[in-house]
């Protein structure tokens, strides 16, 4: 056999293996295709854990002297492709082949003593910065945020550190939760004392998914056992050994428990991550003033326009989200398609019940420089913004989570800008949305500590700064909210002298929209508009307000007055710092608008009325000539037709 | 599709107006063309013997060609030079320019509108078709009048444009009208906009023409 034989057997034995393992992952198993049945089938399964291997392990029965947790992945792969469900958008995160897509939220790290803030996130999002470029592992990441992300990702990321690998052996990957979302049981515990989000803290990652089901309880902490505890070889002297307790009633004869699971999952499962509390006057910040979704209180569930099949590459819903999505609805459900659709071969308008809009006197030029969303979502703009929390940013839903309205970080809302107005590690090629139609926003002003690399700031590694700023900010008095502690100038002088000490090039600080760095003598020197210190922005999609509560519904002058808070209301800045000077910017400096322009435009608005009646009564005058005269020549010819002369 | 037709509108028209010069040349504008410029230019001052009335009616006129002229500027340039909708400062100055030239409309239609009576003079033939149809033969008074019959077409097309003008913008400055009709009233804005203006410039010709 020559040498050209042997290299083509080796090529085909190379490509039919990819295509095995291509087809391996996209093979579509029992659950995976319906056979059109609109009645969900009832899951009642057997538990499996995962063995050492990492591969399927026992089944799990009530008898067990020390059960493992079950694995989600071994437990429902009989019936789900696993790997297939791990490409959907929540768990694709650290897939750097996935689009980014419209920026969203990102994960916030903050700290108050070290004055940090910072938008974090593996998706290309202008603007935020990847996790690792902070210093934070896929292990540091998800004992962090996994909290509040339902397994996969970074979770599923093997630890490379070799510290880490040796606690990732102990307390398992975080696996998919299908739980989170599809577990329509009242018992579901995500935030509870001893559900999902305080194993995730504990890194009781393996028992993080079986913790948040209504049939199981999990105790002890997988941070506070030595690096050489075997879960697999559990000791019942270790008291705080992650251990797990079956409800033994809830298996049947065959050892099988019944799951409520259910394709449409209730809105509750969304809201544990995607839930957001304005902080507006005291009594409106409690959760019972504030209403919901028009969809929602129309009847219809977050997963009615966010659909997605087996893949779980579910619909964000934003314009041209079709552009990137493989989601085949992706083009058929965003607000524009619901309620405005065009060019269908079929009648599309009105479904789910959506109700085509007149938009009675609003000028359709509204149409090609708004969203949707800039009238009808998030709350009506105020002269002044205000705070807003959301699930991911500031814990909501977990244990002992602050309560205070300062407290950190701070999101800053209703923020009306055109849209690619993100600045540092801008990529518009990723950006497809970028249109610059004006949009709502939630706001965040980056603060964090860099490495002037160029015209770039690179954030620097959190262990550095809590060594060097740490000690410097050891002894300043924190705030009792959780809000920025008090700071000046001096200050920051001081850590950025440390920090250069320290590292190897120029370091600054960025805060409130300002990059910080000291000159040769130590004299602090401010810089505005660095694109490195621009305000991450993301925009609202909801909450959508009914029609009759939309901007422009009583009158133009709902945003065209000359002090409307659409155009001239104040953003707020935020930093730590106490002498932070320039306070507000308005929302017109986030539009690339002239504010004279847009004062002087609103202005005339004054005058409206005047011009309807002028031109209305010189119209009058107008028709009462042409038909004074109309009449004459008709008069003619009748008396033409008459006979007369 | 609405830029096309305005250019081709626009050619046709001016077109229209040259051929209508070769034909119908006016031999004193070729012997004296300075003279001739030097007349055009004194038909904008107010002659010292008109009565008050005529005064006013001229300041009128050229107040109205003032603002048609601005308006014209800034309602065509972005829509057929830009290719797009008018927004912006262009769309402040229209719309400050816009009232003013419907109230200029308004009094010139009072003023000019008896001048630009139709008579027996404007139709020969369809006065031959009455009195062949009514066997009235008509009354032999002469009716003098400073206007020629295409002025006289061009006036009373001139006011019945300014309506749907102005109305098609106005109305849907209420809050009456859906994005549908929103669009079709700035659709007839558009178009009556582009034969209003098409109007301006061959009656403004016929007047220099009637003067020279």
């Amino acid at each position: 056999m020559n040498k050209g034989s042997i290299l083509i057997a080796f090529l085909c034995l190379l490509v039919s293996a990819l295509l095995a393992v291509a087809a391996e992952t996209e093979q579509k198993l029992l659950g995976d295709e319906s056979d059109g049945s609109m009645s969900p089938p009832p899951h009642i399964i057997p538990l499996f854990a995962e063995n050492e291997a990492g591969e399927k392990g026992e089944q799990i029965t009530p008898d067990m002297d020390f059960p493992l947790p079950f694995s989600t992945r071994w437990t429902c792969s009989d019936c789900h492709n696993y790997n297939l469900v791990q490409k959907g958008w929540h768990f694709n995160s650290t897939d750097s082949n996935v689009p980014p897509g419209r920026p969203g939220e990102p994960w916030i790290y903050y700290d108050s003593r070290l004055c940090l803030q910072i938008p974090l996130s593996y998706r290309e999002w202008a603007g935020t910065f990847r996790p690792e470029q902070f210093g934070l592992t896929e292990f540091k990441f998800t004992k962090i945020f996994g909290r509040h992300f339902p397994g996969g990702g970074p979770g599923e990321a093997n630890a490379t550190e070799v510290e880490e690998i040796g606690r990732q052996l102990l307390s398992g990957k975080l696996e998919i939760n299908c739980l989170a979302c599809h577990n329509a049981h009242y018992g579901q515990d995500m935030g509870g004392l001893s559900g999902y989000a305080v194993q995730v803290s504990r890194e009781n990652f393996r028992w993080a998914a079986t913790a948040s089901c209504e049939f199981a309880s999990v105790t002890g902490s997988a941070t506070k056992m030595p690096m050489t505890y075997d879960p697999f070889m559990p000791d019942p002297d270790q008291e705080d050994a992650p251990t797990v307790t079956y409800h033994e009633a809830a298996f049947n004869k065959k050892n099988e428990v019944l799951f409520d699971i259910v394709r449409q999952m209730p809105d509750e499962r969304c809201y544990y991550c995607h839930s957001e509390l304005y902080q507006k006057a005291d009594e409106k910040s409690e959760k019972w003033t504030q209403d919901e979704d028009v969809h929602l209180t129309a009847g219809l569930k977050c997963v009615d326009c966010h659909r997605n099949g087996v893949n779980h590459n579910i619909i964000r819903g934003y314009e041209k989200e079709a552009d990137i999505s493989q989601n085949p609805l992706a083009a058929t459900s965003s607000c524009e398609s619901c309620h405005l659709p065009e060019d269908e071969s079929e009648p599309a308008a009105g479904r789910l019940g959506a109700p085509v809009p007149t938009h009675p006197g609003i000028p359709s030029i509204h149409f090609d420089k708004l969203t949707c969303t800039a009238c009808h979502s998030g709350p009506w703009p105020a002269e002044q913004t205000i705070l807003t929390k959301t699930s991911r940013a500031h814990r909501l839903g977990t244990p002992n989570v602050n309560k205070a309205r300062e407290g950190l970080p701070h999101i800053i809302t209703p923020v009306f800008a055109g849209q690619g107005q993100n600045g540092a590690g801008y990529k518009p090629e990723l950006l497809t949305t970028e249109n610059g139609k004006i949009a709502p926003y939630r706001i965040l002003w980056p603060a964090y500590w860099g490495i002037l690399k160029q015209d770039s700031v690179e954030p620097l590694e959190l262990s550095i700064i809590e060594k060097v700023v740490g000690d410097v900010f050891a002894d300043i008095e924190l705030s009792p909210t959780g809000d920025w502690p008090e700071i000046n100038k001096e200050m920051i002088a001081e850590a950025i002298k440390k920090l250069s000490e320290a590292i190897e090039g120029k370091s600054v600080y960025i805060a409130g929209g300002k990059i910080y760095s000291t000159d040769e003598s130590g004299q602090l020197i401010e810089q505005d508009n660095h694109p490195a210190a621009k305000p991450y922005l993301w925009p609202i999609g909801h909450n959508v307000r009914p029609a009759a509560q939309a901007l422009g519904v009583r009158y133009c002058t709902d945003c065209h007055a000359a002090d409307a808070p659409f155009f001239f209301g104040n953003i707020a800045i935020d930093t730590p710092l106490i002498d932070k000077g320039d306070s507000v910017k308005r929302m017109v400096e986030l539009q690339d608008a002239s504010a004279f322009y847009e004062w002087a435009f609103a202005a005339s608005f004054v005058f409206r009325p005047w011009l309807k009646i002028i031109t209305i009564g010189s119209c009058t005058v107008i028709a009462g000539v042409l038909l004074l005269y109309a009449l004459r020549a008709m008069a003619c010819v009748i008396k033409a037709l008459a006979g007369e002369r | 599709m609405f830029r096309t037709i305005s250019i081709i509108a626009v050619i046709v028209t001016l077109g229209g107006i040259g051929l209508n010069c070769i034909l119908r040349p006016c031999k004193e504008c070729w012997r004296h063309p300075l003279r001739k410029l030097v007349h055009l230019f004194t038909m904008l001052l107010i002659e010292q013997k008109l009565s008050p009335s005529g005064v006013f009616r001229k300041l009128v006129y050229l107040l109205a060609l003032f603002c048609f002229i601005i308006l014209a500027i800034t309602g065509f340039y972005p829509t057929l030079i830009l290719d797009e909708h008018i927004s912006g400062y262009l769309l402040m100055i229209h719309a400050t320019f816009s009232p003013i030239l419907a109230i200029c409309l308004a009094i010139l239609a009072v003023m000019w509108a008896r001048n630009c009576r139709f008579n027996h003079n404007d139709w020969p033939w369809f006065q031959r078709i009455v009195e062949r149809v009514t066997l009235v033969k008509r009354a032999d008074e002469e009716i003098s009048c400073k206007n020629s019959t295409g002025q006289k077409i061009a006036f009373w097309l001139i006011i019945s444009l300014a309506l749907p003008l102005i109305l098609s913008i106005v109305l849907s400055m209420f809050p009456y009208f859906g994005t549908y009709w929103q669009e079709l009233l700035l659709s007839v804005h558009r178009y009556t906009a582009l034969a209003f203006a098409l109007l301006v410039i061959v009656h403004t010709y016929l007047l220099i023409r009637s003067k020279m």
